[in-house]
């Protein structure tokens, strides 16, 4: 059992698995894609449906997860070594380890590293020295970001539910539990930030008297477990239309993405022949109507194929010609709006966090000041176990470990 | 003529020959033979693949390319992992270059590929001899490069080795070179829409789901950047980095093979003696995946200015009747039943398209739009049974033009009558706005 318990830690928390794992999506992405132009979205469908493909896809964040325990574990012990706290000395900590016959005391060696650079702590048979600073924070911030990442995308891909509805002026919220208040205004103006161009808010009226909850457009605000994600503008219209041979008349109050200015939606006429064509008229003074709150209705008529006539009609006003009427006695703004539960938002926004904390902690140690480290202990016997690691300046940190050595062999006979 | 269209493949041939002897030097005679057999097998199942199924003979070349290029990835990748971790082993591979087997089987495989991609420049059979003569002299030519390679290979400094990552680095970039000069077989191309399209589909799923604002709400110059990640630039330098990453990760791999351990000496000349052999033989070692590296960069160079010529008429300006009407006389000037693309121009107040009408190989007349529903509209060129498009450099084989889909140029309505071919003005205009539209939506990623 303890044997299968180690194989299985050491599967899970192999450097190899995460290659891997990603290696099979890769693999199972070429196989799709000689099958399906929407290569990426039917790997998508597959693996969010998919338990088995799912199951593949947990074990990136279960072995970026094992893998810290790993680095946190190596840290300790590593950092136990130096402060002789542990038992015994563990080769496979260091890059290099050598043992030696010398009898010499660590006296003129931890002077030598002192003057090297190097800070040394002596006690007894034991001398540790080192330099620079430990890489394994930084490693470790970087496997959290990336196992927030992976898991963020697991729990976004088997858990994401969407469901787009219109948020439109004067109207309930949406929301999906049902306690939305008010929407007393949405306001569509200039944003003053370097992303964004344009600001958009809804006023929602809360329970308590008077309050108002205002809901942007980034970071999307939760309501009711849903993330609050905008992405259409367009308005509320109410129309009405009669014609000739239409004496009873039409009339309709629905939603239409008609915003940019000039862009077409499309009414049919119930039993009728007629369509309009509605868009809203674009000002002289280029000024945005969803900002200013002017809604002028541009409008085509068409009889089956054929243009009867166009014309324009503020909110409020109607056109009337040859025994057609045109009317839009309501005008509100409408945001077409992404309801989305998905808490794999919160872990890969964490991720991309972590990720630039971690390379903010890793590159200047890396660069300037890589963890360096020499362990010498003496033995009874007239034996040295020497151990050397390092993060980065190999080379030289390498020199000076064989230095080292040279003192401590210089009046003895030549290395085991 | 087609004997210098052969020339690039035949060095290519050549040199693969060459870093095979060099990555084999125990078993120079088994590769040898392996060599000269498996390039006379590949020749000559091409040539009988292409006799019975003409287009099945690239598909397997082409797959065999890419299943060599994938294999390539796993090996440079494990190479780069064994290196970089504390254990440094050495890979399989480095067994597999001293076992009989191992070094025949490669040796005949890569052989074998490198002569299917010869045999696929042969020209198409055109009389009685020519399906016999030019395999024959073909394999002869291929032998005595192999000649050539074995007399060449020991002229080579001794010291100059090649790992496995190495030798396969080199061997799969003297395959895609060779490759790269007919347009059916080239990877590059292909790889670059491939990552152009995935690119594209990521941005948009990593948009939604870290909910991100659309275009409507953010500046103009921001989604200018977002913008980019949709166009045809990211596909080539993702293609590239792609193309080029195994290469440099069989590179960086022997840099960071670790180095022998001397702290056990304690004459420090000669650890410093030890460690600079070591050095010494890592960078030459490094020498052939560097050359690699260079022609992956030609077969990439290759591959963006093909030396194929396109038949690609100047598009000739067309009216149409006040009812609307084009008519193109099927014969007269131009005769629209030669097999050849026939482009025109239609202007119609400020708007303009342009279209196509091709013959083709079933005797079917087809109107298309100069344009496809997925890229910028830069139009199409006709090369040997195929049309291709400019932009994407996808071929689009004769037969398919006028079906719709894909990188297929968008088919027009339009009815063939006595006296010619009938097209309506505005429908054409139509097609050719909501197609242009489209694509431009696309291309600025909205």
């Amino acid at each position: 059992m303890k044997r299968t318990l180690a194989a299985l830690w050491a599967a899970l928390s192999s450097r190899a698995l995460a290659p891997l794992v990603i290696g099979f999506f890769f693999a199972l992405y070429i196989v799709i894609a000689f099958f399906s132009e929407e290569t990426l979205t039917v790997l998508i469908g597959l693996t969010s449906r998919n338990p088995f493909l799912a199951t593949i896809l947990g074990l990136l964040p279960l072995n970026i997860a094992c893998r810290m325990v790993v680095e946190a574990a190596g840290y300790l012990r590593r950092r136990r070594a130096l402060t002789r706290s542990a038992s015994r000395l563990e080769p496979e900590l260091y890059d290099e380890t050598v043992e030696l016959a010398s009898s010499a005391p660590f006296a003129e060696l931890e002077r030598r590293l002192g003057a090297a650079g190097y800070r040394t702590k002596r006690s007894g048979d034991l001398l540790a020295a080192w330099r620079g600073f430990s890489l394994s924070l930084a490693r470790i911030i970087l496997l959290a970001a990336t196992c927030c990442l992976f898991a963020g995308i697991l729990v976004s891909l088997v858990s994401r539910a969407v469901s787009r509805q219109p948020v439109i002026e004067g109207n309930p919220f949406p929301s999906t539990t049902g306690s939305g208040g008010l929407v007393e205004r949405i306001i569509f103006e200039e944003g003053t930030g370097p992303i964004l161009a344009k600001n958009l808010v809804m006023e929602v009226a809360t329970g308590q008297e008077g309050s108002v909850r205002k809901l942007g457009v980034y970071p999307p605000d939760l309501v009711g477990g849903a993330f609050v994600y905008p992405r259409y503008l367009g308005m509320a219209l109410k129309c009405v239309f009669s014609a000739p041979d239409l004496p009873g008349g039409f009339e309709r109050s629905d939603i239409f993405a008609i915003h940019p200015p000039g862009k077409e939606a499309m009414l049919a006429v119930a039993d009728s022949p007629y369509k309009l064509s509605i868009s809203l008229e674009r000002p002289k003074d280029g000024s945005d109507p969803f900002t200013t709150g002017v809604f002028v209705m541009h409008f085509k008529l068409l009889k089956g194929p054929d243009l009867l006539f166009e014309g324009s009609v503020p909110k409020g006003g109607e056109f009337v010609r040859d025994g057609f009427h045109v009317a839009f006695p309501e005008a509100r703004r409408m945001v077409l709006t992404d309801f989305v539960v998905d808490y794999g938002v919160l872990l890969i926004w964490s991720a991309g966090f972590l990720f630039l904390l971690g390379a903010f902690v890793w590159l200047p140690v890396r660069c300037w000041l890589p963890r360096r480290e020499m362990l010498f202990q003496g033995e009874k016997a007239g034996v040295v176990h020497a151990c050397s690691h390092a993060e980065g300046r190999a080379r030289q940190h390498a020199g000076a470990f064989h230095e080292a050595l040279d003192v401590l062999a210089t009046k003895e006979s030549p290395a085991s | 003529m087609p004997a210098l269209k052969l020339f690039p493949q035949l060095i290519a041939w050549t040199a693969l020959a060459v870093v095979l002897l060099r990555g084999c030097p125990e078993r120079r005679r088994l590769t040898a033979g392996a060599c000269g057999a498996g390039f006379a097998a590949g020749v000559l199942g091409i040539v009988l693949l292409s006799q019975s199924f003409s287009a099945t003979s690239y598909v397997v070349v082409r797959s065999l390319l890419g299943g060599n290029f994938l294999v390539l990835w796993v090996v440079s990748a494990a190479a780069f992992y064994r290196s970089t971790g504390r254990s440094g082993l050495a890979g399989p591979g480095a067994q597999a270059q001293a076992r009989p087997l191992a070094t025949g089987s490669l040796s005949f495989f890569f052989a074998l590929t490198a002569g299917g991609v010869c045999a696929c420049r042969l020209p198409a059979a055109g009389g009685d001899l020519l399906p016999l003569l030019a395999p024959l002299a073909l394999m002869l030519a291929g032998l005595a490069c192999l000649a050539g390679a074995l007399a060449g290979e020991r002229r080579l400094p001794a010291p100059l080795t090649v790992g496995f990552p190495g030798l396969l680095a080199a061997l799969v970039a003297l395959l895609l070179f060779s490759s790269s000069f007919l347009i059916r077989l080239d990877l590059f191309s292909p790889l670059s829409m491939k990552v152009m399209k995935c690119t594209h589909d990521f941005v948009h799923q990593f948009m939604e789901s870290i909910l991100i604002p659309d275009h409507i709400f953010v500046r103009p110059a921001i989604w200018g950047y977002i913008g980019f990640l949709f166009g045809k630039e990211v596909g080539f330098w993702g293609g590239m980095v792609i193309w080029f990453t195994p290469v440099l990760l069989v590179l960086l791999a022997i840099r960071f093979e670790p180095l022998p351990k001397v702290s056990h000496i304690r004459q420090g000349a000669l650890r410093r003696k030890m460690l600079a052999g070591a050095m010494r033989e890592r960078n030459l070692r490094q020498v052939i995946p560097a050359l690699s590296l260079v022609v992956f960069a030609a077969a990439a160079y290759q591959s963006c200015y093909p030396t194929v010529e396109y038949w690609d008429p100047k598009p000739v300006l067309v009216t149409a009747t006040a009812a609307g009407d084009i008519l193109l006389a099927k014969k007269g000037e131009v005769d629209l039943g030669d097999g050849k693309l026939h482009k025109y121009l239609y202007r119609q107040g400020g708007r303009e398209a342009r279209f196509f009408v091709l013959m083709t190989p079933a005797g079917k007349l087809t109107v298309d739009l100069d344009a496809c529903a997925i890229c910028k509209p830069d139009g199409y060129g006709q090369t040997e049974g195929t049309v291709i498009c400019y932009y994407c450099k996808t071929l689009i084989p004769l037969d398919t033009v006028g079906k719709p889909g894909g990188c297929n140029p968008v088919p027009v309505p339009f009815v063939e009558k006595g006296d010619g071919v009938h097209i309506d003005g505005l429908t054409l205009i139509n097609a050719w706005s909501n197609t242009v539209q489209s694509t431009t939506k696309k291309e600025s990623g909205k």
